[in-house]
């Protein structure tokens, strides 16, 4: 009972997170410099639409009817939201921004889930080594390469695996997300080709927070170390997998803190990558969107990834009380 | 069971002697790191290029169509760019921009940030949860699409509107840290000492919690340095913020989109130069910052 | 058997206590001396420490925070805390042998199941996530224990003994336990085995008076009934008064006085359990009677290296006890180790 008024709540504050965003980003479009949707109102009637026609299909590209009253305006346009309906494309004619949303999500969400996954693995294991063996020159070498590897930004990354890779050494292909000469679907040839083009890219995401798990991993081991009930486990004689077992699972517990955090600046990062690395997902979408002054695509899947941060926060801080039995009380 | 005498003169004398000795011990080991020496090096370095590098160069720096892309040498120590211009140059001019810009968002996002904290800290029923939801939402936004978004609306190209972009979307970690210093400097002793002897809560955060929570703000504006760095440049690289002033993201631009330099071998160091700049000056602040924490916090030291 | 008064002949590490009850003792520590290493070279946190718990008997190590004595229990149960080591001496237990001797998974198999260890209160020796049942359990499966049933049953009847509702303690997180309670399941952990060995460390340090009351009637009616040898540590003379059969003073690392509790109480032979005993006001007389004792426990690298280790502090200090470290006086059925002292009547 008490788990599910928690659910409640954290999706109630979801929801309000996201409304906020969403109004702040219609705001956002009516104070542009030269209102893009007035400009593309006056634009189609400078074709020869009616103003009835030029308001209509303006009203379908940006989810709402500009020179209307504001309040109706601003109704209009989260009704649209909610039937998800996120306006029409400016720079491909038409096309429902939903659509083109929708169909690079998929690539970054693989690339960056991809990501997280190897980069929890490899750090996780990196920092424990780095905590059991502190003091000596393994220990101290992996934290100042823990160190010097989260103080890289994502950018330096992605740049430097690009030329180091497909220039200097043509280990890679350079950039797409898949060659063309293959027909996709389930045949080796595609999906290897699939996969020889997430190489770089995946690896410039575990890079860019391979040092933070690293990190957080070796001071939560260390700390958990020193804990009383470690020494209490073994003057009880529990066996060393039991207790390797109990440091394991309290020693995790801020890393969940981290994949919080870690979600936001991949999407962040996914920008960088997919612009770097030319791969068709939401990240280079934005950017191809402010080239072409595409707007709804832009607002889209700005909108698409701030949706997709904050239902993985709600989502792990959710989890909290099923890992940590502390927290459940509160 | 026993207590002690009370100190004599003598002894107290000792003792202060003796706290000091520890003081500057601790002051010996911060510095007797290299990597700290170098780090500060670095950023002194920085610094002086930022302050100084104006007024090295010529406001146009000279083109030279016959050395694209050349390779370093006596003249050119990092080579040329894609015009023929001194890359050694084009970095130094470039660090005004981007340290400038960082030091006034720094300055925001101290101010806003350890207000929010403070306030959130020290009055957690009163409101201090109210800011602290506020605060979250801040942080849990990923600060860089948002700032890429607003970049397209409000061409903040300019150091200053930069600076401001930056520091009033940037004040989230440091008002984070500065609100958990303070709730847990505020059940410590000195400070109920100060709220029972009936002093104005004003106060007691000016005198009592602002001294204590100094080094953590230190610590975390170092940090969020690396950070402000890093989405300024960004934002340069990615074409997104229109040219104003030369500066490293800037350079980052021409070189991987507008000339191709990735996929030419020869502008190596071109391509190189103001991306090891940017994680030199990285690592120095990082390096710092855990200095700094190591130096607050005794549990870290390594004796 | 040494007589009355004589000159104290402490036997090197081979050689048997001559002084002290006539059942064999249960845990023998001789000579152990553990060092910890400093910029100043090794020192030593327990110095040339010998010392009998008898068979059956409660043994109360009395010593202020710094003594050394928490060191002391832990390398009873071969577990020096990191970085310090054992530069010499041994721990011979009953049916166990030395445990300093022992090979890390014959000392795994003796710990819990020969010996229990008890920690502080205050100290959280619980694993936060997991319930206490499971936590018994695992202490039951790291030692093959077959029949999970029984040890359930044996854990229910002890913490039954406590005065507690085994069902909720055993689904119970630490944190939902009270310092009281905490303490109790850290007494029913440490015998659920059945080991014969009991060390308790600090049992009522950090609980409230009545709950003080309440465990050491608990530690008194559970070493009774198990027959147990049983060691209590505590900064509180009033505790070892209250529980301890013998009880042993430690001091800068060594034992400076042991006997018969109510003897050591009652006529103290060193000025160090003398000045402790004076430092306690009583309910009873002039409260400005008490007086404390002057100066503070040396640390590791403070204790004076030559002579007697309580000479700064001592009332009683005389040339003698500036170069000369005094050997144990052995008295009847005690020891002390006090050059002034040892020329008293007894």
């Amino acid at each position: 009972m008490r788990l599910a008024r928690l659910l409640a709540a954290k999706a109630v504050t979801g929801l309000v997170m996201i409304w906020v965003v969403a109004s702040a980003m219609f705001f956002l479009v009516l104070d542009m410099p030269g209102n893009p949707a007035q400009a593309r109102e006056a634009q189609d009637i400078l074709h020869g639409m009616t103003p009835a026609q030029a308001q209509r299909e303006t009203a379908a590209m940006f989810g709402f009817v500009p020179k209307q009253p504001l309040a109706d305006q601003y109704g209009h346009y989260l009704w649209q939201l909610l039937h998800f309906n996120l306006g029409v494309s400016i720079a491909q004619e038409g096309t429902p921004v939903a659509h083109i949303v929708a169909s690079a999500f998929p690539w970054t969400v693989i690339l960056a889930l991809s990501g997280i996954l190897i980069s929890f693995l490899i750090g996780v294991c990196l920092g424990v080594l780095a905590a059991v063996k502190r003091s000596t020159r393994l220990g101290d070498g992996l934290t100042l390469g823990g160190a010097i590897v989260n103080g890289v930004p994502v950018f330096v990354i992605a740049i430097l695996l690009f030329y180091l890779f497909t220039t200097i050494w043509a280990l890679f292909p350079q950039g797409g997300n898949v060659s063309i000469t293959y027909t996709p679907g389930f045949n080796a040839g595609y999906i290897g080709s699939l996969v020889t083009h997430a190489v770089l890219p995946v690896t410039a995401y575990v890079l860019s927070i391979l040092g933070a798990w690293m990190l957080t991993t070796k001071a939560s081991v260390i700390s958990v170390l020193g804990d009383d009930f470690i020494l209490a486990a073994e003057l009880r004689g529990l066996r060393p997998l039991t207790v390797a077992r109990y440091i394991t699972r309290n020693a995790m517990l801020p890393l969940f803190t981290i994949l919080a955090i870690a979600l936001g600046l991949l999407f962040g990062g996914s920008i960088f990558i997919e612009d770097v690395f030319n791969y068709p997902g939401l990240g280079q979408l934005m950017i191809s969107s402010i080239a072409t002054k595409d707007y709804p695509v832009l607002d889209g899947a700005f909108l698409l990834i701030i949706v997709a941060v904050i239902v993985a926060n709600k989502l792990a801080d959710l989890s909290y009380p099923f890992i940590d039995p502390r927290i459940r009380r509160s | 069971m026993t207590t002690t005498a009370a100190l004599t003169p003598e002894q107290l004398q000792r003792a202060m002697r003796r706290s000091r000795q520890q003081t500057a011990s601790r002051w010996r080991l911060f510095v007797n790191t290299p990597g700290r020496i170098v780090s500060c090096a670095i950023l002194v370095v920085f610094t002086l290029m930022a302050i100084g590098g104006q007024y090295l160069y010529p406001a146009n720096l000279p083109i030279d169509p016959d050395s694209i892309y050349a390779p370093p040498s006596l003249a050119h120590p990092l080579g040329t760019d894609f015009e023929g211009t001194d890359t050694l140059a084009l970095v130094v001019t470039g660090a005004r921009y981007v340290l400038l810009a960082a030091l006034i968002a720094a300055l925001i996002a101290v101010f806003i940030g350890t207000a929010a904290g403070l306030a959130a800290g020290y009055y957690p029923r009163l409101g201090g949860s109210a800011i602290m939801q506020v605060t979250d939402f801040v942080l849990a936004i990923p600060g860089f699409p948002v700032l890429l978004v607003l970049s397209t609306i409000w061409h903040f190209s300019s150091v200053l509107q930069m600076g401001v972009a930056l520091g009033v979307f940037g004040w989230g970690g440091i008002a984070r840290a500065v609100r958990a210093q303070t709730l847990s400097l505020r059940e410590r002793g000195f400070v109920e000492a100060a709220r029972g002897l009936g002093l104005p809560g004003g106060h007691i955060i000016r005198a009592e919690v602002l001294p204590n929570v100094a080094p953590f703000i230190g610590m975390n504006l170092m940090l969020q340095l690396t950070g402000f760095i890093y989405i300024e440049v960004g934002l340069f690289f990615l074409g997104a913020v229109p040219y104003s002033t030369n500066n490293w993201g800037v350079m980052l631009n021409n070189a991987v989109f507008q000339a191709n330099a990735v996929t030419s071998p020869r502008a190596l160091a071109y391509l190189l130069s103001p991306l090891i700049c940017i994680l030199l000056i990285t690592l120095a602040l990082v390096t710092l910052a855990n200095a700094v924490d190591e130096f607050f916090n005794p549990r870290l030291r390594r004796v | 058997m040494a007589g009355d008064t004589g000159e104290a002949t402490l036997a090197g590490p081979a050689g048997p206590l001559e002084h002290g009850p006539d059942a064999s003792a249960a845990v023998r520590v001789r000579d152990l001396t553990v060092s910890f290493p400093t910029p100043d070279g090794p020192l030593p946190a327990v110095a040339g420490v010998s010392l009998d718990l008898a068979r059956g008997q409660i043994t109360g190590l009395v010593g202020e925070s710094g003594s050394g004595k928490s060191t002391l229990a832990l390398t009873l149960l071969g577990a020096v805390p990191a970085p310090g080591q054992v530069a010499s001496g041994s721990v011979v237990i009953d049916d166990v042998g030395d445990v300093l001797a022992l090979r890390r998974p014959e000392l795994r198999q003796v710990r819990g199941a020969k010996i229990g260890y008890v920690f502080q209160a205050s100290q959280n020796s619980l694993n936060p996530l997991k319930p206490v049942g499971k936590q018994l359990l695992d202490v039951g499966r790291s030692h093959g224990v077959r029949d999970v049933r029984k040890l359930l049953h044996s854990a229910r009847l002890l913490i039954d003994e406590m005065g507690l509702d085994a069902e909720r303690v055993l689904a119970s997180y630490q944190h939902e336990l009270s310092g009281g309670m905490r303490q109790r399941v850290g007494i029913v952990l440490a015998l659920v085995l059945n080991a014969h060995v009991l060390i308790l460390d600090e049992p009522t340090t950090a609980l409230d008076t009545l709950t003080q009351a309440s465990v050491l009637e608990i530690v008194r009616k559970v070493h009774a009934e198990r027959h147990l040898t049983t060691l209590v540590i505590s900064h509180d003379m009033g505790v070892v008064g209250d529980l301890a059969d013998r009880m042993a003073v430690m001091y800068a690392g060594r034992i400076v006085e042991e006997g018969p509790t109510a003897e050591v109480l009652a006529s103290p032979k060193h000025p160090y359990t003398r000045g402790l005993l004076t430092a306690m006001p009583r309910i009873t007389g002039d409260v400005a009677e008490a007086r404390p004792l002057p100066g503070r426990v040396p640390d590791l690298a403070s204790v004076p290296r030559q002579g007697c280790v309580f000479r700064p502090r001592c009332p009683l200090a005389t040339d003698i006890c500036a170069t000369a470290e005094p050997a144990d006086t052995v008295l009847g059925g005690r020891r002390f180790a006090c050059h002034v002292t040892a020329g008293e009547a007894a």
